[in-house]
């Protein structure tokens, strides 16, 4: 089983694990949470997490992991679900389809959990999400932001849409960088079908596309973008390229003066975690487009308390993120939570149709409402720029953004 | 013009990144005719080496002029306790040293924990000629590997050792016959090999960041510039590596990056079976 | 001057048992391997359908270099080539049927082998080991490289959702069914292996194994006598990419690369090449102690497996195999049984 990214659980018991309750590695692999009142009588319900712990999202998936514990923990010291414990179950995906295949089917035959939550890159979801709901034939909640067009039953999604972060984005950008758009993109599903969508609202504002180009995941060397970039005067550069690329081609685009020369870089994915892939000056102006950002805590309570229980359990390096699918995780176990509390049971068709409409008024950003029949999420959605290192807010929706999907 | 430069300067110094990886490759497999396919993991090493020394405070070149000293000193342990046993099959040999590279990967990479990290470089910012802008690290990188370059085939030509090296690479049974001990040579240019990549590794980590895949890409272009530049040599490595190094760099320019992702080797196999001996063959310097 | 390279690292003291251990290795194994299901749990049984298929594919790389003695460190092309082009039959023209990817598998296989042998391996000059192998390996990855950018494929992605291959109207989902499938159809292949490998044209193969220039000079044309050894394992690797595609359910670029050939490379060294039965059991312990090791010692189960791998090359290259077979029953006997007093050939 050798593997290019291994298989191996990332020592997250570094950074201040502040447990009290019984967690437990039962030594059958996969990472376990078991509350401390757990007993006999009531029977566990059984919640999986299948996430990237190593591989170049690391910096995502154990930010979701800590999220996802963080969120049990409240769970259970309020008393569980419907007077049951949770327990959670934790797997690792490690940026490895193969290996997340394996380790999905363990969470879903070995562990027989309720619900599966997970998956950060859309290949990662398009690889485990046969195993979870058809062959499996368990729920599956998709929580980081992504393409959209992902109407499977029993698949939720509680991340952002492209309508939800282009709809207001782009004309902010067209406003606020210029008309000449490049859209430099990883080679794979999400950037191929963001791109469609972003194009039509580009050139419904008057903008234009200069060039679209796709290259391998693992590619360094950007010379000949950065070169077509600065002869050809793009104003906006509306970047999909994901690490390890992302780093070096900002980089370059730096080197070559295109911010000095007035550019703006774009990146719906880029959040708090993503700020320290380079220095702060080769970023400046950077602009993004997400749930949530961390610098709303200071306006608003929900997300100050939110902010400040995970920043208290895990402080370090994995920080709470929209960019990391942190508040989609956060959004999602809430919302089936709410649902397993309508349905009154853990059947996966009675929880089905009551997340199909679940609501929660507090959540990382705001409120989040799922559409009826949709599957996906409604959410407030926010444009922030890069200054110093630091994010600004620059705009905000009026209320909760549709997704517009399936 | 001016883009024309910058393109140039691009390619040339991808170019030499490549010569860098693959200059240790080609020695060792020049000299003993094995293959290293712990080769990548050695350039590994010396990133991982750089970082180290960056996380601790000291400064990043200080990690960089250590680490190829620390990769050749282990390549000379490993070249004793292990590849020692392989000369005598060659593809056995190429297997050893997997599974040892596999060893080294996975220990880097349950060390830096399957993320990916990046260190600043000692020298930022880019040159400025006119309206060309050009990155000085890379050229640091350029003139770096055209001194090693230089110190190599000085030492090669013009000491003794080198002399004795050469021997042992013409002739290793009339070498062993005049009283130079091809034992010692081995376990010196292995080591040396070793170094070269760790030395590689130190360089590029700025450029790529680290992470614990970082030899596998290296490892299959080295392979094939190495079989491109012919083995028994030392300047065939070199030519091959900076023919892959040009061609995998230029070519994006004009096409899409996967078909010159993928024609570079194609071109590169074809190449190798209508002319075996590769760009320069013949043994010696 | 053997090229296959092994010979020089025979251990000097050869016992040569009197008694065949071969065919007890083997039926030990198989008998195992029937009962399996029976004693494990679904969950387990799916996996031991996972390194059974394993087990084919490495049967197909025992095929073409413990037997013909090249290095091909690119099976995977075959094996993934396979896989996507049935991924890619279910997904567009909603071709499920047993009937017909299977043998598509095979086809494929076959096709793509017989190219790139004839490429690497025909021409005026006898191409060396080192460029086969390394041809080999830059096919592999250069599929690799293809199937990760060409967006028709899926691109990075790969293919995911594949459904069930289908007997009539049954439909054949992992579990014991798909196990037995498995089983079934490695029993076959490897009893055609055996037979052909113990024919005359095995004793061909096998003094090409052992010494190349002797047999070319006895006339017999060497370059094809590996062509047709060389496209027999891309035809196996074929059937076992097509398996492995239905049985995951997704087909992905690094089914084609070098990892995945290099691992099928590991599996038939480390359980003894040149025997067949050694391809299997080394399958079945790599992927075997894999599973073990890293559901215990999650952090450092590579390195310990790189560590084993690492001793068995440097003390045991023959294989762990060799443990319990002689060098004689690794040619493989032909011919009747010698008369007493008398050492046949092998």
């Amino acid at each position: 089983m050798f593997n290019d990214h291994g298989h191996l659980n990332r020592r997250r018991f570094l950074g201040g694990f502040a447990f009290t309750s019984g967690a437990i590695a039962t030594g059958v692999g996969s990472w376990v949470l078991r509350p401390e009142w757990a007993n006999a009588a009531a029977a566990p319900i059984k919640v999986g997490i299948a996430t990237d712990l190593t591989g170049p999202i690391a910096y995502a998936g154990n930010a979701d992991a800590n999220v996802a514990k963080m969120v049990i923990k409240e769970i259970n010291d309020s008393g569980g679900l419907l007077g049951r414990p949770l327990e959670l179950f934790i797997e690792d995906t490690a940026s490895n389809e193969s290996v997340a295949v394996g380790n999905v089917r363990k969470l879903i035959q070995r562990d027989k959990v309720d619900l599966v939550l997970g998956g950060i890159t859309s290949s990662m979801r398009n690889a485990i999400k046969d195993p979870i709901v058809a062959r499996g034939k368990t729920l599956y909640i998709y929580p980081q932001l992504y393409e959209g067009k992902e109407c499977t039953p029993y698949l939720f999604c509680t991340g952002p849409t492209p309508a939800q972060q282009c709809d207001e984005f782009i004309p902010w950008l067209i406003k606020n960088g210029g008309k000449k758009f490049a859209l430099p993109s990883a080679n794979y599903v999400w950037p191929h079908t963001l791109n469609v969508y972003a194009r039509k609202v580009i050139e419904a504002n008057g903008g234009e596309v200069v060039f679209e180009e796709y290259y391998p995941l693992d590619q360094v060397d950007f010379s000949s973008t950065v070169n077509r970039i600065i002869s050809n005067k793009v104003d906006v550069v509306f970047n999909t390229v994901i690490p390890p690329g992302v780093g070096p081609f900002f980089k370059q685009l730096y080197e070559a003066g295109f911010l000095k020369g007035g550019g703006r870089l774009a990146c719906v994915y880029y959040d708090e975690n993503t700020l320290n892939i380079n220095q702060a000056n080769e970023i400046e102006g950077l602009a993004s487009c997400l749930d949530y950002f961390k610098t709303l805590t200071k306006d608003d309570p929900v997300s100050a308390k939110i902010q400040a229980a995970y920043e208290k359990d895990y402080p370090g390096n994995f920080l709470f993120a929209a960019g990391s699918a942190a508040t989609g995780t956060y959004r999602g176990l809430k919302l089936w939570a709410e649902a397993v509390k309508e349905a009154n049971s853990v059947e996966r068709e009675a929880v089905a149709a009551a997340l199909d409409h679940a609501k929660i008024a507090e959540g990382p950003g705001g409120p989040a409402e799922m559409v009826p029949g949709k599957r996906h999420c409604k959410m407030k959605m926010y444009t922030a720029v890069a200054k110093g290192g630091n994010y600004e807010i620059v705009g905000r929706s009026d209320g909760l953004v549709d997704p517009k999907e399936c | 013009m001016a883009s024309a430069f910058a393109a140039a300067f691009e390619i040339l110094s991808f170019g030499a990144i490549i010569v860098l990886v693959v200059l240790g490759l080609g020695i060792i497999a020049s000299m003993m005719g094995i293959f290293n396919f712990a080769q990548g993991e050695f350039v590994l090493l010396g990133a991982y080496i750089t970082y180290l020394a960056h996380s601790r405070g000291l400064p990043v070149w200080a990690g960089m002029a250590a680490a190829p000293f620390l990769v050749g000193a282990l390549g000379f342990v490993l070249e004793a306790l292990i590849i020692r046993r392989f000369y005598a099959a060659p593809i056995v040999a190429m297997l050893g040293t997997y599974a040892l590279g596999l060893i080294i990967r996975e220990s880097v990479r349950g060390l830096i924990g399957g993320l990916y990290l990046s260190v600043p470089e000692p020298i930022g910012g880019s040159i400025d000629l006119g309206s060309v802008h050009v990155s000085a690290w890379r050229f640091v990188i350029v003139v770096i590997t055209l001194l090693v370059m230089v110190g190599c085939y000085l030492l090669l030509s013009r000491t003794s050792f080198g002399l004795r090296i050469r021997a042992t690479l013409e002739n290793p049974a009339l070498a062993r016959a005049s009283g130079i001990s091809t034992a010692s040579m081995y376990g010196t240019t292995f080591a040396f090999g070793a170094a070269l990549a760790g030395l590689a590794g130190a360089l590029l980590v700025p450029v790529f960041s680290l992470f614990a895949d970082l030899g596998i890409r290296f490892l299959i272009q080295g392979f094939v510039a190495v079989m491109v530049g012919g083995v028994g040599s030392f300047i065939g490595p070199v030519a091959g590596a900076a023919v892959i190094g040009t061609l995998s760099a230029a070519l994006p320019w004009v096409m899409a990056p996967v078909v010159a992702d993928i024609l570079v080797f194609v071109l590169a196999i074809v190449f190798i079976k209508f002319r075996p001996q590769g760009l320069m063959s013949g043994k010696g310097v | 001057m053997a090229e296959s390279g092994l010979a020089g690292l025979a251990p000097a003291v050869q016992t040569t048992p009197r008694r065949k251990i071969l065919p007890i290795v083997e039926i030990l194994t198989l008998a195992v391997a029937i009962i399996l299901p029976f004693v494990l749990q679904d969950y387990l049984t799916v996996f031991a359908t996972h390194v059974v298929i394993l087990a084919l594919f490495a049967v197909s790389f025992d095929m073409v270099w413990g037997y013909a003695g090249i290095m091909s460190f690119g099976q995977a092309l075959f094996f993934g080539s396979a896989g996507y082009s049935v991924a890619l039959l279910a997904r567009d023209l909603d071709i499920t049927s047993i009937a017909v990817v299977l043998p598509a598998g095979m086809l494929i296989g076959l096709v793509f082998s017989l190219l790139l042998g004839s490429f690497l391996l025909l021409g005026r000059h006898p191409s060396t080991v080192i460029f086969v192998s390394l041809g080999t390996l830059t096919g592999s990855y250069a599929a690799d490289r293809l199937a990760r950018g060409w967006y028709y494929l899926g691109g990075q992605n790969g293919i995911p959702s594949i459904p069930s291959m289908t007997l009539g109207s049954y439909e054949i989902t992992e579990g014991p069914v798909y196990y037995y499938l498995a089983l079934g159809l490695l029993l076959v292949v490897y009893l055609l292996c055996r037979f052909l490998v113990r024919s005359q044209f095995g004793l061909a193969l096998a003094g090409l194994r052992e010494n190349e220039q002797r047999i070319a000079f006895f006339g017999y044309k060497v370059q094809h006598l590996k062509a047709i050894v060389f496209a027999a394992g891309g035809a196996i690797a074929g059937l076992a990419g097509s398996l492995y595609a239905f049985h995951e359910g997704f087909v992905w670029p690094n089914m084609l690369g070098v990892v995945f050939s290099t691992q099928v490379v590991l599996y038939v060294l480390f359980g003894g090449s040149g025997t067949l039965i050694g391809a299997v059991i080394g399958a079945i312990i790599i992927e075997g102690v894999s599973f073990w090791l890293s559901d215990n010692y999650r952090d450092i189960w590579p390195i310990i497996l790189g560590v084993l791998l690492l001793l068995v090359i440097m003390f045991r290259p023959l294989g762990l195999i060799s443990f319990v077979l002689g060098e004689r029953e690794r040619v493989g006997r032909f011919g009747g049984r010698p008369k007493e007093g008398r050492h046949a050939a092998p």
